[in-house]
Protein backbone atom coordinates (compact mmCIF):
# COMPACT_ATOMS: atom_id res chain seq x y z
CA UNK A 1 0.00 0.00 0.00
CA UNK A 2 0.97 3.29 -0.89
CA UNK A 3 2.62 4.88 2.50
CA UNK A 4 1.68 8.30 1.61
CA UNK A 5 -1.64 7.93 -0.02
CA UNK A 6 -3.07 5.71 2.29
CA UNK A 7 -2.81 7.69 5.58
CA UNK A 8 -4.43 10.55 3.56
CA UNK A 9 -7.43 8.76 2.38
CA UNK A 10 -7.75 7.13 5.41
CA UNK A 11 -7.70 10.56 7.37
CA UNK A 12 -10.18 11.92 4.48
CA UNK A 13 -12.92 9.38 4.95
CA UNK A 14 -12.90 8.72 8.53
CA UNK A 15 -13.64 12.80 9.14
CA UNK A 16 -16.09 12.95 6.34
CA UNK A 17 -17.97 9.79 7.54
CA UNK A 18 -18.12 10.94 11.03
CA UNK A 19 -19.70 14.35 9.78
CA UNK A 20 -22.29 12.32 7.99
CA UNK A 21 -23.22 10.45 10.68
CA UNK A 22 -23.13 13.22 13.13
CA UNK A 23 -25.46 14.84 10.85
CA UNK A 24 -27.99 12.55 9.48
CA UNK A 25 -30.87 13.50 10.86
CA UNK A 26 -30.49 16.16 8.83
CA UNK A 27 -31.33 14.20 6.26
CA UNK A 28 -33.96 13.23 7.33
CA UNK A 29 -37.10 11.98 4.68
CA UNK A 30 -40.15 13.30 6.81
CA UNK A 31 -43.34 11.70 6.57
CA UNK A 32 -44.59 13.75 3.77
CA UNK A 33 -42.47 11.70 1.33
CA UNK A 34 -39.76 11.08 -1.94
CA UNK A 35 -42.13 13.50 -3.81
CA UNK A 36 -42.49 16.06 -1.27
CA UNK A 37 -38.44 15.73 -0.29
CA UNK A 38 -36.19 14.87 -3.58
CA UNK A 39 -33.24 16.49 -2.25
CA UNK A 40 -33.19 14.31 0.97
CA UNK A 41 -34.44 11.41 -1.36
CA UNK A 42 -31.24 12.32 -3.57
CA UNK A 43 -28.74 12.16 -0.07
CA UNK A 44 -29.97 8.85 1.41
CA UNK A 45 -29.31 7.52 -2.23
CA UNK A 46 -26.03 9.02 -2.30
CA UNK A 47 -25.33 8.38 1.91
CA UNK A 48 -25.94 4.93 1.01
CA UNK A 49 -23.61 4.34 -2.15
CA UNK A 50 -20.65 5.78 0.39
CA UNK A 51 -21.37 3.84 2.98
CA UNK A 52 -22.04 0.88 1.17
CA UNK A 53 -18.36 1.26 -0.64
CA UNK A 54 -16.58 1.60 3.02
CA UNK A 55 -18.22 -2.14 3.92
CA UNK A 56 -17.44 -3.18 0.57
CA UNK A 57 -13.67 -4.60 1.36
CA UNK A 58 -11.54 -4.68 3.99
CA UNK A 59 -9.96 -1.33 4.17
CA UNK A 60 -11.91 0.20 6.55
CA UNK A 61 -11.33 0.21 10.57
CA UNK A 62 -14.16 -0.89 12.96
CA UNK A 63 -14.93 2.53 14.69
CA UNK A 64 -15.93 3.38 10.20
CA UNK A 65 -17.69 0.28 9.89
CA UNK A 66 -19.83 1.04 12.51
CA UNK A 67 -20.28 4.39 11.33
CA UNK A 68 -20.97 3.07 7.65
CA UNK A 69 -23.72 0.37 8.74
CA UNK A 70 -25.61 3.16 11.16
CA UNK A 71 -25.70 5.08 7.86
CA UNK A 72 -27.60 2.52 5.76
CA UNK A 73 -29.77 1.46 8.53
CA UNK A 74 -30.66 5.02 9.21
CA UNK A 75 -30.97 5.96 5.18
CA UNK A 76 -32.99 2.46 4.76
CA UNK A 77 -34.96 3.24 7.69
CA UNK A 78 -35.71 6.38 6.14
CA UNK A 79 -36.87 4.82 2.47
CA UNK A 80 -39.06 2.60 4.97
CA UNK A 81 -37.04 -0.22 4.48
CA UNK A 82 -37.61 -0.31 0.77
CA UNK A 83 -41.41 0.24 0.78
CA UNK A 84 -41.25 4.03 -0.02
CA UNK A 85 -39.01 2.92 -2.81
CA UNK A 86 -41.62 0.12 -3.96
CA UNK A 87 -44.14 2.91 -3.95
CA UNK A 88 -42.96 5.51 -6.41
CA UNK A 89 -41.98 2.85 -8.61
CA UNK A 90 -45.38 1.20 -8.68
CA UNK A 91 -46.85 5.12 -8.71
CA UNK A 92 -44.00 6.09 -11.08
CA UNK A 93 -43.20 3.06 -13.02
CA UNK A 94 -40.66 4.87 -16.21
CA UNK A 95 -38.83 6.31 -12.85
CA UNK A 96 -35.41 4.82 -12.61
CA UNK A 97 -34.34 6.71 -9.50
CA UNK A 98 -36.13 3.66 -7.47
CA UNK A 99 -33.74 1.27 -9.53
CA UNK A 100 -30.86 3.03 -9.27
CA UNK A 101 -30.89 3.98 -5.21
CA UNK A 102 -32.23 0.49 -4.49
CA UNK A 103 -29.28 -1.11 -6.33
CA UNK A 104 -27.12 0.47 -3.77
CA UNK A 105 -29.11 -1.11 -0.81
CA UNK A 106 -28.64 -4.38 -2.47
CA UNK A 107 -24.55 -4.03 -2.58
CA UNK A 108 -25.10 -3.77 1.08
CA UNK A 109 -27.29 -6.76 1.72
CA UNK A 110 -30.22 -4.94 1.87
CA UNK A 111 -33.20 -6.79 -0.17
CA UNK A 112 -37.34 -5.75 -0.49
CA UNK A 113 -38.96 -8.72 -2.46
CA UNK A 114 -41.49 -6.57 -3.74
CA UNK A 115 -38.94 -4.12 -5.47
CA UNK A 116 -37.06 -7.03 -6.52
CA UNK A 117 -40.49 -8.50 -8.34
CA UNK A 118 -41.43 -5.29 -9.56
CA UNK A 119 -38.15 -4.11 -11.17
CA UNK A 120 -37.74 -7.80 -12.40
CA UNK A 121 -41.15 -7.03 -14.28
CA UNK A 122 -40.42 -3.86 -15.56
CA UNK A 123 -36.96 -4.59 -17.04
CA UNK A 124 -38.31 -7.97 -18.79
CA UNK A 125 -40.67 -5.58 -20.20
CA UNK A 126 -37.99 -3.34 -21.16
CA UNK A 127 -40.01 -0.79 -19.49
CA UNK A 128 -36.96 0.24 -17.10
CA UNK A 129 -34.16 0.85 -20.19
CA UNK A 130 -36.62 2.91 -22.22
CA UNK A 131 -37.23 5.73 -20.28
CA UNK A 132 -35.55 8.98 -22.23
CA UNK A 133 -32.48 9.61 -20.08
CA UNK A 134 -28.90 11.50 -20.43
CA UNK A 135 -26.76 8.86 -21.83
CA UNK A 136 -24.73 8.04 -18.86
CA UNK A 137 -28.14 7.85 -16.80
CA UNK A 138 -28.62 4.98 -19.04
CA UNK A 139 -25.56 3.07 -17.80
CA UNK A 140 -26.59 3.83 -14.54
CA UNK A 141 -30.10 2.07 -15.20
CA UNK A 142 -28.12 -0.88 -16.25
CA UNK A 143 -25.20 -0.96 -13.70
CA UNK A 144 -28.48 -0.78 -11.33
CA UNK A 145 -30.41 -3.84 -13.09
CA UNK A 146 -26.87 -5.72 -13.46
CA UNK A 147 -26.33 -4.72 -9.31
CA UNK A 148 -29.40 -5.64 -7.84
CA UNK A 149 -29.51 -9.36 -10.24
CA UNK A 150 -33.00 -8.04 -11.74
CA UNK A 151 -32.49 -7.31 -14.60
CA UNK A 152 -31.45 -11.25 -15.62
CA UNK A 153 -34.71 -11.76 -17.52
CA UNK A 154 -34.19 -8.62 -19.71
CA UNK A 155 -32.41 -8.47 -23.00
CA UNK A 156 -28.40 -8.08 -21.93
CA UNK A 157 -27.62 -4.20 -22.22
CA UNK A 158 -25.62 -3.72 -25.03
CA UNK A 159 -22.63 -1.53 -23.13
CA UNK A 160 -20.80 -0.60 -26.11
CA UNK A 161 -23.89 1.23 -27.70
CA UNK A 162 -24.73 2.98 -24.42
CA UNK A 163 -20.91 3.51 -23.92
CA UNK A 164 -20.69 5.70 -27.20
CA UNK A 165 -23.52 7.06 -26.91
CA UNK A 166 -22.45 9.21 -23.92
CA UNK A 167 -19.81 12.26 -23.80
CA UNK A 168 -17.19 10.63 -23.27
CA UNK A 169 -17.44 7.82 -25.38
CA UNK A 170 -17.02 10.28 -28.15
CA UNK A 171 -13.29 10.95 -27.61
CA UNK A 172 -14.52 14.44 -28.26
CA UNK A 173 -11.02 16.90 -28.62
CA UNK A 174 -10.63 17.42 -24.27
CA UNK A 175 -11.04 21.04 -24.99
CA UNK A 176 -14.78 20.60 -25.56
CA UNK A 177 -16.11 19.83 -21.85
CA UNK A 178 -17.99 22.22 -19.34
CA UNK A 179 -18.56 21.87 -15.70
CA UNK A 180 -22.23 19.95 -16.61
CA UNK A 181 -19.85 17.48 -19.44
CA UNK A 182 -17.26 16.97 -16.42
CA UNK A 183 -19.78 15.72 -14.34
CA UNK A 184 -21.60 12.92 -17.08
CA UNK A 185 -18.17 11.82 -17.57
CA UNK A 186 -17.50 10.99 -14.09
CA UNK A 187 -20.75 9.15 -13.78
CA UNK A 188 -20.12 7.36 -17.20
CA UNK A 189 -16.54 5.79 -15.90
CA UNK A 190 -18.69 4.80 -12.21
CA UNK A 191 -21.32 3.44 -13.74
CA UNK A 192 -19.53 1.60 -16.71
CA UNK A 193 -16.62 0.43 -13.53
CA UNK A 194 -19.70 -0.26 -11.23
CA UNK A 195 -17.71 2.21 -8.78
CA UNK A 196 -14.27 0.85 -9.26
CA UNK A 197 -15.21 -2.61 -9.30
CA UNK A 198 -14.38 -3.44 -12.71
CA UNK A 199 -11.83 -1.23 -13.55
CA UNK A 200 -11.20 -3.26 -16.82
CA UNK A 201 -14.86 -2.54 -18.00
CA UNK A 202 -13.57 0.80 -19.41
CA UNK A 203 -13.20 -0.09 -22.92
CA UNK A 204 -9.14 1.04 -23.97
CA UNK A 205 -9.51 3.78 -25.40
CA UNK A 206 -11.36 5.48 -23.31
CA UNK A 207 -9.07 4.72 -20.31
CA UNK A 208 -6.38 6.16 -22.63
CA UNK A 209 -8.10 9.10 -23.09
CA UNK A 210 -8.78 9.63 -19.53
CA UNK A 211 -5.44 9.09 -18.11
CA UNK A 212 -4.23 12.06 -21.09
CA UNK A 213 -7.10 14.60 -19.90
CA UNK A 214 -8.00 13.55 -16.54
CA UNK A 215 -5.21 15.92 -15.45
CA UNK A 216 -5.75 18.59 -17.33
CA UNK A 217 -9.86 19.05 -16.09
CA UNK A 218 -8.54 18.13 -12.41
CA UNK A 219 -6.01 21.02 -12.87
CA UNK A 220 -8.69 23.04 -14.11
CA UNK A 221 -11.09 22.73 -11.74
CA UNK A 222 -8.91 23.11 -9.11
CA UNK A 223 -7.89 26.22 -10.11
CA UNK A 224 -11.46 27.68 -10.04
CA UNK A 225 -12.38 26.06 -6.13
CA UNK A 226 -14.55 23.48 -7.52
CA UNK A 227 -13.96 21.29 -4.70
CA UNK A 228 -16.90 18.53 -5.45
CA UNK A 229 -16.09 18.16 -9.43
CA UNK A 230 -12.83 17.46 -8.43
CA UNK A 231 -13.54 15.21 -5.78
CA UNK A 232 -15.96 13.49 -8.52
CA UNK A 233 -12.36 13.72 -10.61
CA UNK A 234 -10.72 11.86 -8.51
CA UNK A 235 -13.00 9.62 -8.37
CA UNK A 236 -12.29 8.43 -11.71
CA UNK A 237 -8.94 8.51 -11.25
CA UNK A 238 -9.57 5.75 -9.09
CA UNK A 239 -11.57 3.81 -11.21
CA UNK A 240 -9.05 3.22 -14.03
CA UNK A 241 -7.40 -0.03 -14.88
CA UNK A 242 -3.96 1.70 -13.77
CA UNK A 243 -5.13 4.05 -11.10
CA UNK A 244 -3.75 7.51 -11.64
CA UNK A 245 -2.96 9.64 -8.38
CA UNK A 246 -0.96 12.91 -7.68
CA UNK A 247 -0.79 13.38 -4.22
CA UNK A 248 -0.86 16.70 -4.13
CA UNK A 249 -4.75 16.73 -5.09
CA UNK A 250 -5.32 14.33 -2.18
CA UNK A 251 -3.25 16.52 0.41
CA UNK A 252 -5.45 19.70 -0.78
CA UNK A 253 -8.25 18.13 -0.10
CA UNK A 254 -7.32 16.93 3.28
CA UNK A 255 -6.30 20.68 3.76
CA UNK A 256 -9.75 21.40 2.70
CA UNK A 257 -11.84 19.42 4.87
CA UNK A 258 -12.93 21.24 7.68
CA UNK A 259 -12.21 19.67 11.45
CA UNK A 260 -15.17 18.27 11.99
CA UNK A 261 -14.90 16.43 8.36
CA UNK A 262 -16.81 18.54 6.43
CA UNK A 263 -15.72 18.94 2.81
CA UNK A 264 -16.58 22.32 1.06
CA UNK A 265 -18.56 21.98 -2.35
CA UNK A 266 -16.45 24.95 -3.70
CA UNK A 267 -14.65 28.15 -2.69
CA UNK A 268 -17.13 30.23 -1.34
CA UNK A 269 -17.77 31.33 2.31
CA UNK A 270 -19.15 27.70 4.42
CA UNK A 271 -22.25 29.09 6.04
CA UNK A 272 -22.80 28.74 10.13
CA UNK A 273 -25.80 26.96 10.41
CA UNK A 274 -26.02 23.14 10.15
CA UNK A 275 -29.23 22.54 8.10
CA UNK A 276 -27.60 24.87 5.36
CA UNK A 277 -24.18 23.42 6.26
CA UNK A 278 -25.62 19.69 5.07
CA UNK A 279 -27.53 20.49 2.75
CA UNK A 280 -24.82 22.69 0.75
CA UNK A 281 -21.89 20.46 1.59
CA UNK A 282 -23.04 16.94 2.05
CA UNK A 283 -22.75 15.88 -1.38
CA UNK A 284 -19.02 16.91 -1.45
CA UNK A 285 -18.61 15.35 1.40
CA UNK A 286 -20.54 11.86 0.32
CA UNK A 287 -17.51 12.16 -2.78
CA UNK A 288 -14.69 12.74 -0.36
CA UNK A 289 -15.64 9.08 1.22
CA UNK A 290 -16.71 7.44 -2.00
CA UNK A 291 -13.20 8.96 -3.88
CA UNK A 292 -11.05 7.48 -0.63
CA UNK A 293 -12.67 4.51 0.11
CA UNK A 294 -12.42 3.35 -4.32
CA UNK A 295 -8.30 4.71 -3.93
CA UNK A 296 -7.68 2.72 -1.11
CA UNK A 297 -9.48 -0.13 -2.98
CA UNK A 298 -7.25 0.03 -6.17
CA UNK A 299 -4.35 0.53 -3.30
CA UNK A 300 -4.67 -2.47 -2.06
CA UNK A 301 -4.99 -4.18 -5.29
CA UNK A 302 -2.14 -2.49 -6.66
CA UNK A 303 1.61 -3.13 -6.26
CA UNK A 304 4.03 -0.65 -4.40
CA UNK A 305 3.64 2.49 -5.69
CA UNK A 306 6.18 3.87 -8.46
CA UNK A 307 4.64 6.57 -9.58
CA UNK A 308 3.76 10.14 -9.22
CA UNK A 309 1.73 9.03 -5.77
CA UNK A 310 4.88 8.29 -4.13
CA UNK A 311 5.58 12.00 -3.82
CA UNK A 312 7.92 14.73 -5.48
CA UNK B 1 3.70 54.95 -14.10
CA UNK B 2 7.08 55.66 -16.27
CA UNK B 3 7.76 51.80 -16.28
CA UNK B 4 4.86 51.06 -16.77
CA UNK B 5 4.10 53.46 -19.96
CA UNK B 6 7.36 52.53 -21.59
CA UNK B 7 6.10 48.67 -21.49
CA UNK B 8 2.95 49.47 -22.60
CA UNK B 9 5.06 50.96 -25.75
CA UNK B 10 7.38 47.94 -26.01
CA UNK B 11 4.21 46.05 -25.79
CA UNK B 12 2.58 47.72 -28.94
CA UNK B 13 5.46 48.17 -31.04
CA UNK B 14 5.67 44.09 -30.52
CA UNK B 15 2.17 43.67 -31.45
CA UNK B 16 2.92 46.21 -34.48
CA UNK B 17 5.56 44.35 -35.32
CA UNK B 18 3.69 40.59 -35.16
CA UNK B 19 0.98 42.37 -37.78
CA UNK B 20 3.33 43.44 -39.84
CA UNK B 21 5.07 39.95 -39.80
CA UNK B 22 1.45 38.91 -40.69
CA UNK B 23 0.66 40.96 -43.42
CA UNK B 24 4.09 39.68 -45.15
CA UNK B 25 3.07 35.98 -44.33
CA UNK B 26 -0.21 36.34 -45.84
CA UNK B 27 1.23 38.57 -48.60
CA UNK B 28 -1.31 41.54 -47.82
CA UNK B 29 1.61 43.55 -47.10
CA UNK B 30 4.97 44.66 -48.03
CA UNK B 31 7.90 42.12 -48.35
CA UNK B 32 9.69 43.55 -45.57
CA UNK B 33 8.97 42.92 -41.58
CA UNK B 34 11.85 44.17 -39.93
CA UNK B 35 12.93 47.17 -41.83
CA UNK B 36 9.59 48.47 -42.48
CA UNK B 37 8.74 48.41 -38.58
CA UNK B 38 12.00 50.42 -37.98
CA UNK B 39 11.42 52.59 -40.80
CA UNK B 40 8.07 53.30 -39.08
CA UNK B 41 9.47 54.04 -35.58
CA UNK B 42 12.14 56.29 -36.99
CA UNK B 43 9.44 58.23 -38.65
CA UNK B 44 7.23 58.41 -35.09
CA UNK B 45 7.10 60.25 -32.65
CA UNK B 46 10.07 60.59 -29.87
CA UNK B 47 8.96 58.42 -26.34
CA UNK B 48 11.55 60.63 -24.78
CA UNK B 49 8.95 62.24 -22.67
CA UNK B 50 7.05 59.20 -21.30
CA UNK B 51 10.38 58.00 -20.63
CA UNK B 52 11.34 60.60 -17.67
CA UNK B 53 14.65 62.15 -19.38
CA UNK B 54 15.38 58.65 -20.97
CA UNK B 55 15.59 58.62 -24.82
CA UNK B 56 14.22 55.45 -24.99
CA UNK B 57 12.61 56.21 -28.61
CA UNK B 58 10.35 54.39 -30.51
CA UNK B 59 13.45 53.17 -32.48
CA UNK B 60 14.58 51.42 -29.15
CA UNK B 61 11.06 49.77 -28.74
CA UNK B 62 10.89 48.90 -32.15
CA UNK B 63 14.89 46.90 -31.62
CA UNK B 64 13.24 45.56 -28.70
CA UNK B 65 10.07 44.00 -30.24
CA UNK B 66 12.26 42.50 -32.82
CA UNK B 67 14.19 40.48 -30.06
CA UNK B 68 10.97 39.53 -28.68
CA UNK B 69 9.63 38.24 -31.32
CA UNK B 70 12.99 36.42 -32.41
CA UNK B 71 12.61 34.13 -35.52
CA UNK B 72 8.87 34.94 -35.86
CA UNK B 73 10.06 37.88 -37.58
CA UNK B 74 11.69 35.87 -40.39
CA UNK B 75 8.67 33.35 -40.53
CA UNK B 76 7.42 34.73 -43.85
CA UNK B 77 10.63 33.92 -45.72
CA UNK B 78 11.07 30.37 -44.10
CA UNK B 79 7.16 29.15 -44.72
CA UNK B 80 6.55 31.03 -47.83
CA UNK B 81 8.22 31.06 -51.07
CA UNK B 82 9.27 34.76 -50.71
CA UNK B 83 13.43 35.98 -50.78
CA UNK B 84 14.33 37.43 -47.63
CA UNK B 85 15.06 41.51 -49.19
CA UNK B 86 18.58 42.31 -48.25
CA UNK B 87 16.84 45.36 -46.45
CA UNK B 88 15.53 43.03 -44.17
CA UNK B 89 18.70 41.05 -43.69
CA UNK B 90 20.34 44.53 -42.67
CA UNK B 91 17.89 45.34 -40.19
CA UNK B 92 17.80 42.29 -38.55
CA UNK B 93 21.49 42.59 -38.19
CA UNK B 94 21.28 46.17 -36.95
CA UNK B 95 18.68 45.01 -34.34
CA UNK B 96 20.81 42.08 -33.19
CA UNK B 97 24.08 44.26 -33.01
CA UNK B 98 22.22 46.71 -31.27
CA UNK B 99 21.25 44.30 -28.43
CA UNK B 100 24.23 41.58 -28.86
CA UNK B 101 23.24 37.82 -27.67
CA UNK B 102 25.28 36.81 -24.23
CA UNK B 103 28.54 35.71 -24.92
CA UNK B 104 28.08 32.81 -22.02
CA UNK B 105 25.00 30.72 -22.07
CA UNK B 106 23.22 31.50 -18.99
CA UNK B 107 22.36 28.52 -16.73
CA UNK B 108 19.26 26.58 -17.73
CA UNK B 109 16.05 26.36 -14.74
CA UNK B 110 16.14 25.90 -12.31
CA UNK B 111 19.64 26.40 -11.37
CA UNK B 112 19.59 29.47 -13.53
CA UNK B 113 16.67 32.17 -13.82
CA UNK B 114 14.07 31.56 -16.71
CA UNK B 115 14.13 35.05 -18.17
CA UNK B 116 17.78 35.43 -19.34
CA UNK B 117 17.79 31.78 -20.72
CA UNK B 118 14.90 32.10 -22.38
CA UNK B 119 16.06 35.49 -24.15
CA UNK B 120 19.09 33.77 -25.25
CA UNK B 121 17.36 31.03 -27.04
CA UNK B 122 15.01 33.16 -28.96
CA UNK B 123 18.16 34.98 -29.72
CA UNK B 124 20.17 31.83 -31.10
CA UNK B 125 16.68 30.71 -32.82
CA UNK B 126 16.72 34.44 -34.64
CA UNK B 127 20.28 34.52 -35.30
CA UNK B 128 20.60 31.09 -36.39
CA UNK B 129 17.56 31.49 -38.99
CA UNK B 130 18.61 34.95 -40.29
CA UNK B 131 21.83 32.80 -40.66
CA UNK B 132 20.06 30.06 -42.57
CA UNK B 133 18.22 32.45 -44.97
CA UNK B 134 21.01 34.86 -46.10
CA UNK B 135 24.59 33.03 -45.32
CA UNK B 136 25.92 36.08 -46.11
CA UNK B 137 24.55 37.97 -43.36
CA UNK B 138 27.62 38.84 -40.44
CA UNK B 139 24.96 38.71 -37.22
CA UNK B 140 26.73 39.10 -33.77
CA UNK B 141 26.78 35.51 -32.57
CA UNK B 142 24.67 33.44 -30.52
CA UNK B 143 25.93 30.77 -28.11
CA UNK B 144 23.72 27.63 -27.94
CA UNK B 145 21.94 27.50 -24.81
CA UNK B 146 21.54 24.84 -22.08
CA UNK B 147 19.12 22.49 -22.76
CA UNK B 148 15.64 22.54 -20.86
CA UNK B 149 14.62 20.26 -18.25
CA UNK B 150 12.82 17.47 -19.06
CA UNK B 151 9.68 16.64 -19.10
CA UNK B 152 8.12 13.75 -16.86
CA UNK B 153 4.02 13.03 -18.03
CA UNK B 154 3.50 10.74 -14.97
CA UNK B 155 5.20 13.44 -12.24
CA UNK B 156 2.92 16.05 -10.52
CA UNK B 157 2.12 18.27 -12.87
CA UNK B 158 2.70 21.44 -11.24
CA UNK B 159 6.54 20.00 -9.84
CA UNK B 160 9.21 22.59 -11.43
CA UNK B 161 12.80 21.91 -12.10
CA UNK B 162 12.37 18.31 -11.68
CA UNK B 163 12.44 16.19 -8.96
CA UNK B 164 14.69 16.50 -5.78
CA UNK B 165 16.76 13.60 -6.73
CA UNK B 166 17.42 15.05 -9.98
CA UNK B 167 16.33 12.14 -11.92
CA UNK B 168 12.78 13.16 -12.08
CA UNK B 169 11.15 15.36 -14.96
CA UNK B 170 8.88 18.50 -14.45
CA UNK B 171 5.45 18.62 -14.69
CA UNK B 172 3.91 19.08 -17.38
CA UNK B 173 2.62 22.28 -16.50
CA UNK B 174 5.59 24.67 -16.28
CA UNK B 175 7.13 22.63 -18.92
CA UNK B 176 4.79 23.11 -21.14
CA UNK B 177 4.48 27.29 -20.24
CA UNK B 178 8.00 27.45 -20.96
CA UNK B 179 7.99 25.52 -24.56
CA UNK B 180 5.41 28.30 -24.99
CA UNK B 181 7.52 30.93 -24.35
CA UNK B 182 10.06 29.38 -26.57
CA UNK B 183 7.76 28.59 -29.38
CA UNK B 184 9.24 31.04 -32.25
CA UNK B 185 11.80 27.93 -32.19
CA UNK B 186 9.15 25.98 -33.43
CA UNK B 187 9.82 26.76 -37.08
CA UNK B 188 11.10 24.61 -40.19
CA UNK B 189 14.74 24.35 -40.45
CA UNK B 190 15.68 24.98 -36.77
CA UNK B 191 16.90 22.16 -33.98
CA UNK B 192 18.41 21.87 -31.24
CA UNK B 193 17.92 20.75 -27.68
CA UNK B 194 14.34 22.17 -27.43
CA UNK B 195 13.55 20.73 -30.47
CA UNK B 196 13.90 17.11 -29.38
CA UNK B 197 12.54 17.65 -25.78
CA UNK B 198 9.19 19.06 -27.82
CA UNK B 199 9.46 15.46 -29.44
CA UNK B 200 9.70 13.75 -26.46
CA UNK B 201 7.05 15.78 -24.85
CA UNK B 202 4.17 15.81 -27.38
CA UNK B 203 1.54 14.90 -24.05
CA UNK B 204 2.59 17.10 -21.82
CA UNK B 205 2.14 20.11 -25.08
CA UNK B 206 -1.09 18.97 -26.05
CA UNK B 207 -2.04 18.48 -22.24
CA UNK B 208 -0.64 22.41 -21.54
CA UNK B 209 -2.60 23.90 -25.28
CA UNK B 210 -5.59 22.09 -24.01
CA UNK B 211 -5.62 23.76 -20.20
CA UNK B 212 -4.65 27.09 -22.11
CA UNK B 213 -7.74 26.94 -24.28
CA UNK B 214 -10.21 26.10 -21.52
CA UNK B 215 -8.43 28.78 -19.15
CA UNK B 216 -9.58 31.06 -22.07
CA UNK B 217 -5.84 32.12 -22.27
CA UNK B 218 -5.41 31.99 -26.01
CA UNK B 219 -2.34 33.83 -26.45
CA UNK B 220 -0.72 30.70 -24.36
CA UNK B 221 -2.45 27.87 -26.33
CA UNK B 222 -1.31 29.22 -29.65
CA UNK B 223 1.79 29.47 -28.54
CA UNK B 224 2.33 26.11 -26.94
CA UNK B 225 -0.15 25.00 -30.21
CA UNK B 226 3.13 26.05 -32.67
CA UNK B 227 4.80 23.22 -31.22
CA UNK B 228 2.22 21.11 -31.91
CA UNK B 229 2.12 22.40 -35.73
CA UNK B 230 5.87 21.61 -35.92
CA UNK B 231 5.55 18.29 -34.68
CA UNK B 232 3.31 17.18 -36.73
CA UNK B 233 4.81 18.62 -39.41
CA UNK B 234 7.98 16.84 -38.34
CA UNK B 235 5.53 13.48 -38.48
CA UNK B 236 5.24 13.26 -34.90
CA UNK B 237 1.45 11.19 -34.26
CA UNK B 238 -0.05 13.67 -31.62
CA UNK B 239 -2.76 12.87 -29.10
CA UNK B 240 -4.95 15.88 -30.69
CA UNK B 241 -6.19 16.79 -33.71
CA UNK B 242 -4.28 20.10 -34.26
CA UNK B 243 -6.11 21.01 -37.28
CA UNK B 244 -9.24 21.43 -35.12
CA UNK B 245 -7.37 23.09 -32.25
CA UNK B 246 -5.85 26.02 -34.60
CA UNK B 247 -9.21 26.68 -35.37
CA UNK B 248 -11.06 26.84 -31.89
CA UNK B 249 -8.16 29.31 -30.95
CA UNK B 250 -8.56 31.57 -34.14
CA UNK B 251 -12.58 31.24 -33.64
CA UNK B 252 -12.48 32.39 -29.74
CA UNK B 253 -9.15 33.81 -29.50
CA UNK B 254 -7.83 36.07 -32.59
CA UNK B 255 -6.24 39.25 -31.77
CA UNK B 256 -5.04 40.08 -35.47
CA UNK B 257 -1.62 40.94 -33.84
CA UNK B 258 1.07 37.60 -31.74
CA UNK B 259 -1.88 35.94 -31.64
CA UNK B 260 -3.16 35.50 -35.18
CA UNK B 261 0.82 35.82 -35.90
CA UNK B 262 1.41 31.86 -33.99
CA UNK B 263 -2.06 30.57 -35.63
CA UNK B 264 -1.14 31.05 -39.23
CA UNK B 265 2.61 30.00 -38.81
CA UNK B 266 1.00 26.92 -37.19
CA UNK B 267 -1.34 26.88 -39.98
CA UNK B 268 1.47 26.93 -42.86
CA UNK B 269 3.46 24.08 -40.82
CA UNK B 270 0.44 22.28 -41.59
CA UNK B 271 0.19 22.40 -45.24
CA UNK B 272 -3.29 24.60 -44.98
CA UNK B 273 -3.32 28.25 -46.45
CA UNK B 274 -4.68 31.14 -45.77
CA UNK B 275 -5.06 33.06 -42.23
Amino acid sequence: MSTVLAPLAHGIRSRALHWLHAHRRLGALGEAGIEKDLDAYKALTETALAAGLVLRDGTAGSRERVLAGELLEFSWAQLGQGTRLYERLVHHPMKTDPVECYSHFVDAGYRHTGLDQLISHLAAAGAAQAAELLPNRRLAVANALRATGCGHTAAVPDWETLTRATWLGRVLEPWHIDWETGYDLTHTVFHLTDWGRRPHALPADLAAYLTHWLPVWTDLWTEVGEWDLVGELLTVAGCLPDPHTEIDDWQRLARLQHPDGLVPRDSDPVDDDPATRFQDHQHTTVVAVIAASIALTRDLETPAATGPDSGP
Amino acid sequence: MIAERLRAAYEASAADLARGALGVLRGAGGTAVVADHLEAAQAGPPMAADAGGVDAGGVAAAVSAVRVLGADVLAPYVLVDQRLPPEESAAVCLCVSALPPVRQSPAAPPGGPEAPWIRAWIDWGLVTVLAGLDPAARPAAAVVPQQPPRCDDSAPRHRTGGGSDGDGGEGWVPWSLRMGQLASLALPGLDSPVHHLARCGVLALARGATRAVLRGDFATAARITRWLAWLAADGVPLPVNVSLLVREIALRGHDGGRCTLDLAIARRLLGEEGP
